[in-house]
């Protein structure tokens, strides 16, 4: 794999194992293995139903993982192993390891009942115990970040698409995770709101957050990306440095996909 | 904001928005079957109206006379308390049960399962007739290890007093009908808000509490609302258990003793109705607070261009009321 040099001397953040999932017969991920090291932009691509979202939720728990192994710096996901065995983790070791990973939804999923500001500060007063001060003064800063410094005490339906998404990822943020998760961040957008929140994604990953990204935007897997990785039918087809993947898919099935997009 | 100011085209495009258009000013349809069927319903009304005023079985005066009566007003005092205290079980015992029948815990939904089946299975008055006869099936109420020492004790009847018999009977049999209400509303927040408050690492009560409650009380506050009317007029049926003070049994009592049902019932029947306006009153308060961030808010419009939306910033303004 052609990872730039200095990312290949960069310590694993997650590492997965052959990892299945089925949802009842339909077997979904069928043996990924993959790698994303410290502050890498790992985009992965491809069409509906390959399994790329899935992949995505598993590595925060909102799915459970049929067989593998999903390693998130060095401490195994959902799982607790002992003399052989897996043990399920209880539901408080769960939501311990889901604080160091935040992640970004499609539909936003911002609570439609509290303000922007509210949104940020839930997390870190009800999960981290921060003071309401500490945690208000910290949300305004990101909000600042994601350049909505005056709409603090907006409720979700008064933003647009692209507001609540990037309040969205200002909400993720304000747990300091260590791995943000973005499954298709702008494709419940109006296109002329997408390059808002690519833009704030952009910066993200320039201040070195390791981020795994699905998403349908080609132009910002080859621009920020470090890594791009094309799955199928529960599969990983191909993956390598965007440039290389976009410019020169080794794949048939690669090569349908992409100058179907492009 | 400098960058953002209009250049000049785009100066006259704005000269062009923001004249006043002619506006439409058009004949409205007509509807003569409204104004026939206006005419009718007043027709009736009219006639009501007189035999309300002419009808001397009425006896205006002897409702006149009792509608203050101090027994009448202790009844609503009695029913309001019957209403409230039932009520506030019953919505407590429904949030546990719709949370219980949400869990993982199989047990959890065993249990809330087999209580919304016997308390909505079996009539609320055999219910208040049963807690009025607790004491007989169980003098003693005594708290121990099964066969072995008891730790505490005491007797049933200075316990479940008819008060405490009917609060019970009505709010054990309203938690069922409220879990129902309580479970759907829960149903009815998005799933992506779990989602949500769980990838940021919130623990399952905190998100029930916090997150899902708040916004499935919009669907749940309305038929809550009919609800607690609806026990409002449940409480006439704590004779059962038998509890003798609330408005319906105080206002039949004098009746009796005057045989002068129908002028007492009116009296009953206004009451009732005073309370239900009060009630229905609170519940547009306790709607609007869980409205909160959905309903009645001015979405903002999704902004266009910077210079759109400087052409347009004046206008939006005008329009609001």
């Amino acid at each position: 794999m052609t990872i730039t040099n200095d990312l290949m001397t960069k310590e694993a953040l997650v590492r997965i194992d052959g990892v299945h999932k089925y949802f009842g017969e339909h077997h979904v991920l069928r043996g990924i293995d993959m790698t994303v090291r410290q502050g890498e932009v790992s985009v992965l691509i491809g069409p509906s139903g390959s399994g790329k979202s899935t992949l995505l939720r598993c590595i925060n728990m909102l799915e459970t993982i049929s067989a593998g192994r999903i390693h998130v710096r060095e401490e195994m996901i959902g799982y607790r192993e002992n003399r052989g065995r897996l043990h399920d983790l209880t539901i408080k070791e769960i939501a311990a390891q889901r604080r160091e990973i935040g992640m970004v939804f499609q539909r936003f999923n911002l609570f439609p009942h509290r303000t922007a500001l509210q949104n940020i500060i839930e997390a870190p007063t009800q999960v981290k115990r921060q003071s309401k001060v500490k945690a208000r003064s910290r949300a305004m800063e990101l909000l600042d970040r994601v350049g909505l410094g005056n709409h603090a005490n907006h409720y979700p339906a008064q933003l647009s698409g692209g507001q609540q998404q990037r309040v969205a990822i200002a909400r993720a943020l304000a747990m300091e995770p260590e791995l943000m998760l973005f499954d298709e961040p702008t494709s419940a957008l109006d296109p002329e709101l997408v390059g808002e929140v690519l833009n704030v994604m952009k910066d993200l990953a320039k201040s070195g957050m390791t981020m795994i990204v699905v998403t349908h935007e080609i132009g910002f897997a080859r621009e920020v990306g470090d890594t791009l990785t094309f799955m199928d039918g529960g599969i990983v087809v191909e993956s390598g440095k965007p440039r290389d993947v976009i410019a020169n898919p080794q794949q048939a099935r690669t090569q349908e996909f992409l100058s179907k997009v492009l | 904001m400098s960058s953002l100011a209009p250049t000049d085209t785009s100066d006259r495009r704005n000269i062009a928005a923001h004249r006043k258009p002619e506006l439409i000013d058009a004949v409205p349809v007509r509807h003569p079957g409204r104004w026939a069927g206006a005419v009718l319903i007043l027709l009736f009304a009219a006639l009501l109206g007189q035999s309300l005023v002419t009808n001397t079985n009425f006896r205006w005066d002897i409702v006149g006379t009792y509608f203050m009566d101090v027994l009448v007003i202790q009844g609503i005092g009695w029913t309001l308390l019957l209403t409230v205290l039932s009520m506030a079980i019953a919505i407590l015992l429904a949030i546990l049960l719709a949370f219980m029948r949400q869990s993982d815990n199989p047990l959890f939904r065993g249990v809330s399962w087999t209580w919304v089946w016997f308390f909505r299975g079996t009539p609320v008055y055999t219910q208040l007739v049963f807690w009025g006869l607790i004491s007989v099936l169980y003098p003693k109420i005594a708290l121990g290890i099964p066969f072995g020492p008891e730790l505490f004790s005491f007797s049933t009847q200075d316990v479940i007093t008819a008060f405490m018999a009917a609060i019970l009977g009505l709010g054990l049999n309203e938690s069922a009908y409220l879990a129902e209400i309580f479970r759907a509303g829960l149903k009815s927040v998005d799933s992506g808000q779990m989602e949500a408050a769980e990838a940021l690492g919130m623990r399952k009560s905190k998100i029930m509490w916090r997150i899902i409650l708040p916004q499935a009380m919009r669907v749940i506050v309305p038929p809550t609302g009919n609800e607690t009317i609806g026990m409002l007029k449940t409480t006439s049926l704590v004779l059962a258990v038998p509890f003798t003070l609330d408005l319906t049994f105080a206002t039949n009592g004098i009746a009796n003793r005057s045989y002068l049902p129908i002028p007492l019932l009116i009296v009953a029947a206004l009451w009732y109705l005073v309370i239900t306006s009060i009630l229905m009153v609170g519940q547009y308060y306790v709607e609007r607070h869980f409205g909160k961030g959905v309903d009645n808010i001015v979405p903002a419009p999704v902004k266009p261009t910077p210079a759109a939306a400087a052409a347009k910033a004046p206008k939006i303004k005008d329009e609001l009321p």
